[in-house]
């Protein structure tokens, strides 16, 4: 891999400024990991609080509906159901948690008064009461164990998401960085080192044929008064 | 017969007196509370069930089979009062059953709202009340409330839906015509009453009813905390309360409670008004006010053996089966205990 890169300086000066910002990443990333784990913890308890109420609700309104279908009729707990087309509002705006968009549910006319019911007061009893209670109150259950779970549910895929990318930077992508910049400096050093020795190799020549050029100098200041004598 | 004719308390109190021997007793109760829905319909299907369960048998199974097998039982056995019935006598006694009409007011006027069919509709009526098939027929064949409300212009309850019609659409919502409902039964079961020795007792049973549907009504008000006025909700011809009274009373549950308790009925409902107290639930009250009627028309029958009231008495005593044996056969389906159903139970 490392060897894909060119050793250049400008090379390097790349990468040593991706390690500096993948460090810096990877330590952000690990802070919003572990803050997302704190608030997902928070989120667990509540979710688990609210799954418990949750089930204990859909017992109740259960035992309730059973009993007033018993004493009542399937057909009158059918018809008072029937006596109403008006279904609750639910509105969803968002939150942000750590950068997670977490929804935030709204209900309106879930739990309703008596009279609002659709059946008539008059020939209605406390049961069907009861279980109309019983439900109202089970629905709302529902739509804040429906904000919770989602909310979780986005936190832990936000978690997966953010360990994955901090594993990533500390397992592959810093590792390989700091080989190209371990591989870019030993190719530098020994480019380095081969420019000196051929610098010294050049130096010594030059040297060399300096020394050869100054003996051809002093040897032929010596032979002229030879050839005079001829 | 109808209105029309000469009363025959003689007649009908011997042909109820037969049909009140075939009612179920404490033994069958105690068999049916250890029996599942198949063996309910089983063991129904071998009294004086049999001709509902096997006209039903092919179209419903189980718990529903047995509910609108006693629905339907239910109807004929009234109905055929009715028939035998004359005279003022068919007068007192359709007084009562007009909450069968009101029943099935109700149920054509959330079809049509729930835009649910007409199969399913007539299938949930109970034919026990005073409307004749063909305007029953008529109602079913309506399409839209407005409809109904025409249709029922020459009964009791037209003058009332009317008005509660017009609320109706306004608020888009049905409680105003079920209340008009209601209270078109309510308020007439007293309206024009001509009382003798003979129906004094009767018409203390009507007193009765008309009481413990203001009484619940207004506990149902102040347990709910909704800020309503208990008077518009208040039945005229009851002798417990007076609308203001009981507007007063509503706010403050224990006073009602206390009201309820120096009443006439206090030696009846104490212990349903000690529990009431202690308990956040209306049920086991009304539980108490359904038991306290059956004991009053219990004892109707006694005094006066030729007039309405024995009449009266084997009517809510076929209610009361029906809706035990109903009863039972929902709680086995729902899996609750004996023990349980027992509670639930009201037998005398």
């Amino acid at each position: 891999m490392a060897e894909d890169v060119k050793p250049t300086r400008k090379n390097l000066m790349e990468i040593e400024d991706r390690i500096e910002l993948s460090e810096r990443g990877h330590d952000t990333l690990e802070q919003k990991r572990d803050g997302l784990i704190m608030e997902f913890m928070d989120i667990l308890d509540q979710a688990q609080d609210v799954r418990s109420g949750l089930s204990d609700d859909y017992e109740r309104a259960q035992h309730k509906i059973n009993m007033a279908r018993a004493m009542e009729g399937d057909v009158a707990v059918r018809g008072a159901a029937a006596a109403l087309k008006e279904y609750p509002e639910i509105t969803t705006q968002s939150k942000n948690i750590m950068g997670v968009v977490v929804p935030q549910i709204e209900s309106s006319r879930v739990k309703k008064s008596i009279d609002q019911r659709g059946y008539g007061l008059l020939g209605s009893s406390a049961r069907i009461d009861e279980a109309a209670d019983a439900y109202e109150e089970l629905l709302e259950s529902i739509i804040l164990a429906a904000e919770v779970e989602t909310a979780m549910k986005k936190m832990l895929h936000e978690i997966e998401t953010t360990k994955r990318r901090v594993n990533a930077l500390e397992f592959k992508v810093l590792p390989d960085l700091y080989e190209g910049q371990e591989y870019i400096e030993q190719k530098l050093e020994e480019q380095e080192r081969e420019e000196i020795f051929r610098m010294k190799k050049i130096k010594a020549k030059k040297e060399e044929e300096e020394k050869e050029a100054k003996e051809a100098d002093k040897a032929a200041a010596k032979e002229p008064g030879t050839a005079t004598a001829d | 017969m109808s209105a029309t004719g000469s009363s025959n308390p003689e007649y009908v109190n011997a042909r109820v007196r037969a049909r009140r021997g075939a009612l179920y007793d404490d033994e069958d109760y105690r068999k049916l509370v250890r029996m599942g829905p198949a063996e309910i319909a089983r063991f129904m299907e071998e009294s004086t069930y049999e001709e509902e369960i096997n006209a039903l048998g092919a179209r419903f199974s189980g718990v529903d089979l047995v509910e609108f097998a006693l629905n339907r039982s239910l109807a004929k056995q009234f109905n055929d009062i009715l028939d035998w019935a004359g005279g003022r006598l068919y007068d007192l006694i359709a007084r009562y059953l007009r909450k069968f009409d009101a029943w099935n007011v109700k149920t054509v006027i959330r079809g049509i709202y729930a835009d649910t069919p007409r199969e399913e509709v007539e299938t949930d009526l109970i034919r026990a009340g005073e409307f004749d098939d063909r305007l029953v027929e008529r109602l079913l064949e309506a399409t839209t409330i407005e409809e109904v409300v025409d249709r029922l212009s020459g009964t009791i309850y037209g003058p009332p839906l009317r008005t509660a019609y017009e609320d109706y659409e306004e608020s888009g919502v049905l409680v105003p015509l079920e209340n008009a409902v209601d209270r078109a039964f309510y308020e007439n079961l007293l309206t024009g009453l001509v009382t003798n020795e003979a129906t004094e007792q009767y018409r203390e049973f009507l007193y009765a009813e008309i009481d413990f549907r203001n009484a619940r009504n207004a506990l149902r008000l102040a347990r709910s905390g909704a800020n309503i006025d208990p008077s518009e909700y208040y039945i005229d011809g009851g002798r417990l309360f007076s609308a203001s009274e009981l507007s007063q009373l509503a706010s403050s549950p224990e006073e009602l409670v206390t009201r309820i308790r120096e009443s006439t009925y206090g030696d009846r409902l104490s212990a349903a008004l000690t529990d009431l107290d202690r308990a956040d639930s209306l049920i086991g009250f009304e539980r108490a006010l359904e038991a306290a009627l059956l004991e009053y028309s219990e004892s109707l029958g006694h005094v006066f053996p030729l007039s309405v009231s024995p009449i009266i008495s084997y009517i809510l005593a076929k209610e009361r089966e029906v809706e035990n044996i109903r009863a039972i056969a929902r709680g086995r389906e729902a899996g609750l205990s004996e023990d349980e159903i027992e509670e639930e139970l009201v037998i005398l």
